[in-house]
């Protein structure tokens, strides 16, 4: 078996205060296959974001942050990278999605600018014309029926769903081999949610892209992931591939999340106190899904 | 930009500074043509005609060597613009940029230069203006060193309070995930969107410098004579009020009728961009 697209393993996180530390992840191991798609599942703070920022070396500049553990991406230690080397991969070989597609272009530029920016990234030498191409063809790709137009538009004269979708065509127009998508879609309506997530997912199979799927929303994770870490302070305490997840739960906590989802069918949502007994329990591997026999 | 002037010519009060400022500047390009006296703006002196209140060819009457009064005025204007452009073109670049290495850099380096900002925004302006005209000589260029030495911390005041709060926007994120530059952040990401905001407070501005500048010259630290200045014209007359009241009344109303023009243009591009202070 080849090396998995990204190997993290017990990695670290802490911010060094005036008061001390604050320990923000306390050695959490997790892998993503090549073309596989894994879900980060946890409340607000519980580290999610901050172990994507990692990944992207992004928190490595702050010089608060006390980070150890080892990172693996494709084989090679990023730690044992040049920074310079480590900062190319960056828009080339992994990219990311964000939360609020709106607020993640720049205003005051056309889509098209930014679009020929990234493509720069990984062919610097890109001239107006094939860049124009290039980027025509991958708005296409996210089912963008007037291309032309929305390359000359602004942000904000785009939907939210059109911004997400332009998004999408961003981060995969240099083929990158991981993508990180940081709760996704979290700030459009339910049903556009659905639209983008639904392509998002054909695209990434169609480029054999590993996607690291950061996200709270249960439902959103069980169309479109293949297994499942949930993470809770910091800690991974659960995981198992999406079916495995959902029709047994096994963590306190797993438990708790799960029947924190609103049903349809009404009966309303149990009161969970926050520090409930068992939440910090160890880690949970459902058979065939930890990270030994997997990496094995 | 069209768009800009447009909405502009359709407020009454922001017509009205369109229409001060045009004429204000025309008359500083075409000095030369518009007054009756071209040479009066040296050192040309005319003892048969002095100190006399405004009359046919001298509309505003003429000073205490015999000199027309409004060639005087028009030339000090030119002077003016020329200061105040001069001033604002050397300080809005030093204040932007080290504004958007503050705001966006962080750590050290924004402890480092908002400190030295603030040092330099906690003497008074005129102040600091004066002690460095005091340390050099009094001519126009170094009254365009004191001023800009004033001016530029205004602008990094500005751009660093921008830049902190774009700096939290999606788009910024965006840009250092796919690996941009710092450099590139800073002046292809952020300093677009603080645009409007310093394009506002330079028209505004406009209109502060040649006062400060006049202020300057009135205390007798700016510019020299014979070059006419509405500052020392100013004071210069102030010694005969008020029976010659002319000396005195059309330099200042010069004053007044530019610091009042450029503000009602800075005031609309306050709202038409929508930059705040």
């Amino acid at each position: 078996m080849s090396a998995p697209t990204l190997k993290i393993e017990n990695l670290k996180l802490g911010f060094k205060l005036w008061s001390g530390m604050v320990e923000v992840l306390h050695g959490i191991s997790l892998h993503i296959g090549k073309g596989e798609r894994v879900a980060l599942v946890g409340e607000s703070g519980s580290g999610k974001s901050v172990t994507a920022r990692i990944v992207l070396g992004m928190l490595q500049e702050i010089s608060t942050a006390r980070i150890s553990g080892s990172l693996n991406f494709e084989g090679i230690d990023l730690d044992k990278l040049k920074p310079r080397d480590r900062h190319h991969l960056r828009g080339t070989r992994m990219s990311m999605i964000f939360q609020d597609p709106t607020s993640s272009l720049n205003p005051v530029y056309p889509i098209f600018t930014q679009f020929r920016e990234v493509l720069a990234r990984a062919n610097p030498a890109i001239g107006e014309a094939e860049a124009r191409m290039k980027a025509i063809a991958a708005l296409a790709d996210v089912s963008i029926n007037e291309p032309e137009r929305v390359l000359d538009s602004y942000a904000f004269q785009l939907s939210g769903g059109m911004n997400q979708r332009v998004m999408i065509a961003m981060a995969l127009a240099n083929n990158p081999s991981l993508l990180l998508a940081d709760e996704p879609g979290t700030a459009l309506d339910v049903t556009v949610q659905a639209q983008t997530l639904k392509l998002m997912s054909d695209l990434v199979e169609q480029h054999g892209t590993s996607v690291l799927f950061i996200s709270h929303n249960l439902g959103v994770v069980r169309e479109f992931a293949d297994r499942v870490y949930v993470i809770y302070k910091g800690r991974i305490v659960e995981q198992a591939t999406t079916k495995q997840l959902f029709s047994d739960p096994q963590h306190p906590y797993t438990r708790a999340l799960l029947s924190a989802v609103p049903r349809i069918t009404g009966g309303g949502i149990p009161d969970i106190a926050e520090d409930t007994a068992g939440f910090l329990d160890p880690l949970i591997a459902h058979p065939g899904a930890s990270e030994k026999e997997r990496l094995a | 930009m069209k768009k800009t002037l447009l909405i502009l010519t359709r407020n009454p009060l922001s017509l009205l500074g369109l229409i001060l400022v045009t004429i204000i500047v025309l008359a500083a390009v075409f000095a030369d043509f518009i007054t009756p006296f071209p040479e009066h703006v040296g050192a040309v002196v005319d003892f048969t005609n002095f100190n006399q209140p405004p009359h046919w060819p001298n509309i505003f009457g003429t000073d205490l060597v015999g000199r027309d009064l409004f060639t005087r005025v028009v030339y000090a204007y030119r002077v003016s613009l020329i200061l105040a452009a001069v001033v604002l073109i050397i300080a809005v670049p030093i204040g932007v940029a080290i504004g958007l290495a503050a705001g966006y850099l962080g750590g050290w380096t924004e402890y480092v230069l908002m400190r030295i900002t603030d040092i330099f925004l906690s003497i008074p302006p005129l102040v600091l203006a004066m002690s460095i005209m005091g340390l050099l000589e009094p001519t126009l260029t170094n009254g365009m060193i004191a001023v800009t030495a004033m001016w530029w911390p205004w602008y990094t005041r500005l751009v660093y309070s921008i830049t902190r709060s774009e700096r939290e926007e999606g788009y910024v994120l965006a840009a250092e995930v796919i690996g941009a530059s710092k450099l590139h952040i800073m002046f292809r990401e952020i300093l677009p969107n603080c645009v409007p905001s310093i394009v506002t407070k330079m028209t505004l501005d406009f209109g502060f410098v040649i006062l400060i500048a006049s202020s300057l010259s009135f205390l007798g630290l700016g510019v020299q004579p014979p070059t006419p200045d509405l500052g020392s014209m100013v004071a210069d007359g102030a010694k005969y009020l008020p029976d010659s009241w002319w000396l005195t009344v059309f330099p200042g109303l010069a004053i007044l009728i530019a610091v009042f023009g450029f503000n009602l243009i800075g005031d609309a591009l306050r709202e038409i961009l929508g930059g705040d202070q």
